[in-house]
């Protein structure tokens, strides 16, 4: 076993082994800490792992991987598993356990006020859903990765709905895993036809083109679910109901990045398919804009994080459409750690003034300086205000998607980049500058180390990170160079441009009417047309048909088998007068048998 | 008198016997009928023995008398049972075995 | 001559049964019943087996028929000899009958060689008796055991259950006897 693979399985089984260490001890979760220890023991070696792993990919980034077989059929082996190392792997698993590594600090200062057993429940939920992360980072097949995905799945069902007792917070869960579950009927489907098209759950067959299509939309319909894609993009804003790091590692970094993951994972497939890659652009702009406009009228600051979570979503997609994987994964690694910054900052501000309303933050950047730094690095980040790792991200979105289906695409992302500049300066004036808008806002303070010393990390990273674009992309196998061309000036200038707009709306404390756009979009934001949508699918469709088909098990199937055991004991009902009891009757009836018997053998 | 006649007269006594087996009410009645009807077994047996040739036929003809004696002895003993319990010696009332 | 006998023994049997079935009288039954028997036994020495004849004559007229007539006698109710010994429905036992006759009836004119007219060897009772302890003697011997059988189980099922009279004892008043009439007491 070389070194890269036995450090990814380290970085892999970690989590789980503090995981299954916790799970069957309810002492050690009960107490609280220990379950904290444990769990955050587990990520630090998972990410020292990921670290080592990662400085040896670049110095020899050929593929490794160590599978065993797994499942068999009719006597061969059809799917294996295991670890598969190489580039892409090593980069997203030091994101996944960064990330992960930074909300579990964070949390042990955010989620101090729970009570013992919830708090060592919610530390053995990370150490699952950070095990789960990996399986699907590492797989070797694609079947691995949906064993994975389907455990991201469920871990973060139970993250979400942590405060369970909250009926909002259940239902938001519920529906996460609903939609969520709904589409990986895709990812299933799919496998199904990729190994009936090429008899193997690897991503480098060649398939025929028909084939490559279908297998590739199939994946797509999962990824439109899990990466909160319109028209599946229901979850993500109920998602906030669960605990803000929670959001900023699912929300932000992992779960909904598992589907651009697997786009990048899967890309010499998606690659054969002219179509998929068409969708994927156009149905990822236009997720952009949309979730930019709607992040614009959310008053809830995770909520206006969430959508701003789904626009980028949408520029990752977008540029895996238009073929450049080096664009969407690197801005899936800027995101990861720009807007868990956002996410817990936000966290800070909320923990401070007990309440997500941006209205009732306000002057912020007075009383919690650091937190109001942190905030505003990252806001600058997700703008693409240059010299920021988000500009440089974004910049190869743009690049790739220029002059691609008529360019639409492309100003539709431009636009975006606007509103996403526009709606970030909005909580970053209204929430953090200003005059503080209640008591709570008036007695706000920065809180303790363990919820400073994250934002400070990943500060620092969503500054810098944009000057590692090189060797980012040679892990990538792929060069890279900047160029100051038009697409990163019209980009930054929007972005700027973004941030002047709302400094003049909102800015110096203006709280009054907001502009005519943003009630229209407002008013329309408010119908929630698709989830409209969703409920009378669910209700009047779905529902109707599972009444219909309980009521045909109840009344038809079950009763067959009642009007059978019915017409039996009538039948024996009626029988029952034939023993009259008399003698002579039963002679009677033995005699008759005897002529009937005799004149069947004379007839004979 | 040949041995289809014979067999008819037998045939014909069984018929009688079946007769009264139905229609007779009180039980001692009944095995008289059940004597015809055996009494029509042996007579068949007789025939067969004498134009068939061969000792079978009386043999198993006597063998007949013998166990229709036994019969009868058990079965007068039932109905004696049967009337010391009852008072009555009906058919028709005697209808325990109804379900 | 041979056939003229043998209509007149048949036509006595057939009416002598009928009236078997049809008397009122349970008496007359019986003693109609040892008219059939006795024409039987009439037959049984024109068929040429005059041992049998015997023997019917004997076990059947005199036993059966004499057994019969004390069962009749036991078991009948004293406020009156009438007792009417008919059912309804005589028209399903006529169509039983009937049906069986005529069934039986095709199936005898159906079968060939049973035309035969010619008697056999004679049989002397000697046939007989060797053919009883000799080929037949495991049969013969069952029978023995049947009527045994037969005689323990018409005792077993008729005798009394209750203890009747006191029996006394034949000496003391306390005595075995009396001790063990009471546990066949409490076993009834």
């Amino acid at each position: 076993m070389t070194r890269p693979i036995s450090l990814a399985l380290v970085a892999l089984l970690a989590p789980v082994v503090a995981a299954l260490i916790l799970a069957p001890i309810p002492a050690l979760r009960k107490r609280g800490w220990p379950a904290a220890a444990l769990c955050i023991l587990g990520s630090v070696l998972s990410f020292g792992a990921a670290v080592a792993l990662l400085v040896d990919t670049l110095k020899d980034s050929t593929p490794q991987t160590l599978a065993v077989p797994w499942v068999r059929s009719a006597g061969k082996v059809i799917a294996e598993a295991g670890v598969h190392v190489d580039g892409v792997a090593a980069s997203m698993l030091v994101v996944v356990t960064l990330v992960a590594l930074c909300v579990q600090v964070f949390s042990l200062g955010y989620m101090h006020d729970e009570p013992p057993p919830a708090f060592g429940r919610y530390f053995t939920y990370h150490a699952l859903f950070l095990f789960s992360m990996n399986v699907l980072v590492v797989a070797p097949n694609l079947l691995q990765l949906f064993i994975g995905w389907e455990l991201v799945g469920v871990t973060s069902y139970l993250l979400i709905g942590f405060y369970f007792r909250k009926p909002s917070a259940a239902h938001a869960a519920v529906k996460a895993f609903w939609v969520t579950k709904f589409a990986d009927m895709g990812f299933l489907f799919g496998l199904l036809a990729l190994f009936a098209a090429s008899g193997s759950f690897g991503w480098d067959a060649r398939l025929a083109p028909g084939a490559a299509t279908a297998v590739t939309l199939l994946f797509f319909l999962a990824v439109v679910g899990k990466s909160a894609q319109f028209p599946l993009h229901v979850w993500l804003p109920d998602a906030m109901e669960g605990p803000t790091p929670v959001s900023a590692l699912l929300h932000a970094a992992t779960m909904v990045a598992a589907g651009v993951y697997l786009v990048v994972r899967a890309n010499p497939l998606f690659a054969q398919s002219e179509t998929t890659r068409s969708l994927m652009l156009g149905l990822g702009a236009g997720t952009a804009l949309f979730a930019a406009l709607l992040a614009l009228v959310q008053t809830d600051i995770k909520k206006v994080l969430a959508y701003s979570t789904c626009s980028q979503l949408g520029y990752m997609v977008a540029a895996l459409g238009a073929g450049s994987v080096l664009g969407g994964f690197f801005h899936l690694t800027t995101h990861a750690f720009f807007k868990a910054l956002l996410f817990l900052a936000a966290g800070s501000a909320i923990h401070a003034v007990h309440s997500n309303e941006i209205g009732a933050m306000g002057g912020l950047a007075k009383k919690m300086p650091l937190t109001a730094g942190a905030f505003i690095i990252g806001a600058l980040s997700l703008a693409g205000i240059p010299g920021f790792s988000g500009f440089f991200s974004k910049d190869l979105v743009l690049e790739a998607v220029e002059g691609k289906l008529g360019g639409v695409p492309w100003v539709l992302l431009l636009a975006t980049a606007f509103l996403t500049a526009f709606y970030m300066g909005r909580v970053v004036f209204v929430a953090f500058f200003g005059e503080p808008s209640g008591e709570q806002a008036k007695h706000a303070h920065e809180p303790g180390w363990s919820m400073r010393a994250p934002l400070v990390v990943l500060a620092v990273l969503s500054l810098g990170l944009g000057y590692f674009a090189a060797p980012f992309a040679r892990l990538h196998g792929e060069a890279y160079h900047f160029e100051l061309g038009a697409g990163p000036i019209i980009g930054a200038t929007l972005g700027i441009g973004g941030f002047v707009a709302a400094y003049a709306v909102f800015g110096r404390g203006k709280r009054e009417a907001p502009p005519a756009v943003i009630t229209w979009v407002d008013s329309i934001a408010r119908t929630r047309a698709v989830n409209r949508l969703y409920d009378f699918g669910y209700r009047r469709v779905t529902m109707v048909l599972a009444n219909a088909l309980a009521w045909i098990d109840r009344y038809v199937v079950d009763g067959a088998i009642n009007m059978l055991a019915y017409t039996t004991l009538e039948a024996g009902q009626e029988a029952r007068p034939m023993q009259t009891g008399f003698a002579a009757d039963y002679v009677m009836a033995v005699l008759a048998g005897v002529v009937c018997l005799a004149a069947w053998v004379v007839a004979r | 008198m040949t041995l289809s006649t014979c067999l008819l007269l037998a045939t014909a006594l069984f018929s009688v016997g079946i007769y009264g087996l139905l229609t007779r009410r009180q039980v001692m009645a009944v095995l008289l009928c059940v004597e015809l009807m055996a009494n029509a077994a042996n007579i068949c047996f007789v025939a067969f023995s004498r134009f068939r040739g061969g000792v079978t036929g009386q043999v198993f003809a006597s063998f007949s008398i013998a166990i229709t004696v036994a019969e009868v002895a058990v079965g007068l003993a039932i109905v004696i049972l049967l009337y010391r319990t009852r008072g009555d010696t009906r058919l028709d009332l005697a209808s325990e075995m109804k379900e | 001559m041979d056939a003229v006998g043998f209509a007149i023994v048949a036509l006595c049997m057939l009416v002598s049964a009928s009236y078997v079935v049809r008397a009122a009288n349970l008496i007359h039954a019986v003693l109609w019943l040892g008219v059939t028997l006795l024409t039987t036994a009439a037959l049984y020495a024109m068929l040429g087996a005059s041992f049998l004849a015997g023997v019917q004559a004997l076990v059947y007229v005199g036993g059966v028929v004499t057994l019969m007539i004390f069962g009749v006698m036991i078991t009948r109710k004293h406020d009156g000899l009438v007792v009417p010994a008919d059912s309804g429905s005589p028209a399903r036992g006529a169509l039983v009958g009937g049906s069986f006759f005529a069934l039986v009836a095709v199936a005898i004119r159906a079968t060939p060689g049973l035309d035969v007219d010619v008697a056999a060897k004679a049989i002397t009772p000697a046939d007989l008796g060797r053919a009883f302890l000799g080929d037949q003697v495991l049969a013969f011997e069952t029978l023995s055991v049947l009527l045994l059988g037969a005689m323990v189980g018409a005792i077993v099922i008729a005798r009394r259950h209750d203890p009747g009279a006191p029996r006394r004892a034949l000496g003391s008043r306390s005595s075995p006897v009396a001790a063990r009439t009471a546990p066949e007491e409490a076993r009834s």
